[in-house]
């Protein structure tokens, strides 16, 4: 037990800090959507209805996607693009799918490569991509219930403001489903160039996401 | 396993429709009786329907007792239901010479404006409305 704890340590704390976070979201979220409600006089809602609505969905799915979207990219694009000094990025000669060899694949696969590996064809192609497709369905659902929460909690504010509500066609035009979308984009495209290129010159000794103390800042692709 | 989760998915789904169904057809129960109770020139049943501050309104702007000023508002006849949308706390209902914006009060849906004209993409001309 306490050994698995150590080497998962890593996958253990995320999952633990994500769940606590996302409680913390959910009373926050139905404190501030409560108040709201004071406000007009409309019923307060409890917590089990707030954690079910258009709202909080609308909330969690709109950052979900973005993250996901930015492994997406990151995985996908670092196959081919390479950033000089930065141990987010592979050798500079090592640009593209690289050879067979080098992935240890087919013939090159030994004992104890997973079983896909050293298969042929499209099982090849699929565990090949596993990774950026996982992550890349994972920002399509994700985008697709913020459409869907963020309609339904747009229209919640329409119905208060006394106008119509959108069916799914406008709502794809309307500037709420694009600012939900684009404001959380941004943030994790600059967040991934910040990483990619501050970690060219500054280092976190005993870091897994950086190149150790003493590499030179030309160093590309080597992490401790 | 995995059956078993989309099954339950889907249920959950189909109980999400349901819900939403039962919530708008509350709606246009208490919208139906607000226009029903005016058109039997019962002030006080349709005053009953009305959100707390949308009564304060019909008071405050006619400078007398809600049933009364409720009858002198000029809300359309009752009509027959056309539509009824409901998001979360809010819904509309629409007839078919009028449209009427509810939410949920402690006791229950309340009209919040009726009698509304839609300007397009501004807020809905209503004649009576709270706030």
């Amino acid at each position: 037990m306490k050994r698995f704890v150590k080497e998962n340590a890593l996958g253990l704390t995320f999952g633990l800090l994500f769940l606590i976070v996302l409680v913390g979201q959910a009373f926050a979220g139905l404190a501030d959507y409560n108040e709201q409600q004071l406000t007009e006089g409309v019923q307060q809602v409890s917590f089990g209805r707030y954690i079910t609505s258009a709202s909080f969905a609308a909330d969690v799915a709109e950052n979900w996607q973005s993250e996901y979207l930015q492994f997406f990219l990151f995985i996908f694009l670092t196959v081919w693009l390479v950033q000089k000094g930065s141990p987010e990025s592979k050798k500079l000669e090592d640009v593209g799918r690289e050879s067979e060899r080098d992935q240890k694949i087919g013939p090159y696969a030994d004992e104890s490569s997973p079983k896909w590996a050293r298969a042929r064809g499209f099982k090849l192609f699929l565990f090949s991509n596993s990774l950026g497709f996982v992550m890349g369905a994972i920002f399509l659902v994700s985008w697709l219930a913020q459409f869907i929460a963020g309609r339904a909690a747009f229209n919640e504010e329409q119905l208060r403001n006394l106008e119509d509500p959108m069916g799914p066609g406008q709502y794809l035009m309307a500037p709420d489903f694009w600012n939900r979308t684009l404001q959380n984009w941004q943030s994790e495209l600059l967040a991934v160039a910040s990483m990619a290129i501050l970690a060219i010159y500054l280092r976190q000794r005993g870091s897994s996401q950086s190149k150790p103390v003493g590499a030179a800042h030309t160093a590309t692709g080597v992490e401790s | 396993m995995l059956r078993r989760i989309l099954i339950a998915l889907l249920l959950a789904g189909l109980a999400g429709c349901s819900s939403v169904d039962e919530r708008g057809d509350a709606a246009t129960d208490v919208a139906l009786r607000l226009l029903a109770a005016v058109d039997s020139k019962d002030g006080a049943a349709a005053c009953a329907m009305l959100a707390p501050e949308t009564r304060a309104e019909v008071e405050e702007s006619a400078g007398q007792p809600c049933d009364q000023a409720i009858l002198d508002e000029d809300l359309p006849a009752l009509g027959s239901v056309t539509g009824a949308d409901v998001y979360g706390q809010w819904a509309q209902v629409r007839l078919s010479d009028d449209t009427l914006f509810l939410a949920v009060f402690p006791g229950g849906w309340r009209v919040v404006a009726a009698g509304c004209t839609s300007r397009g993409d501004l807020p809905y001309d209503c004649s009576v409305q709270g706030g």
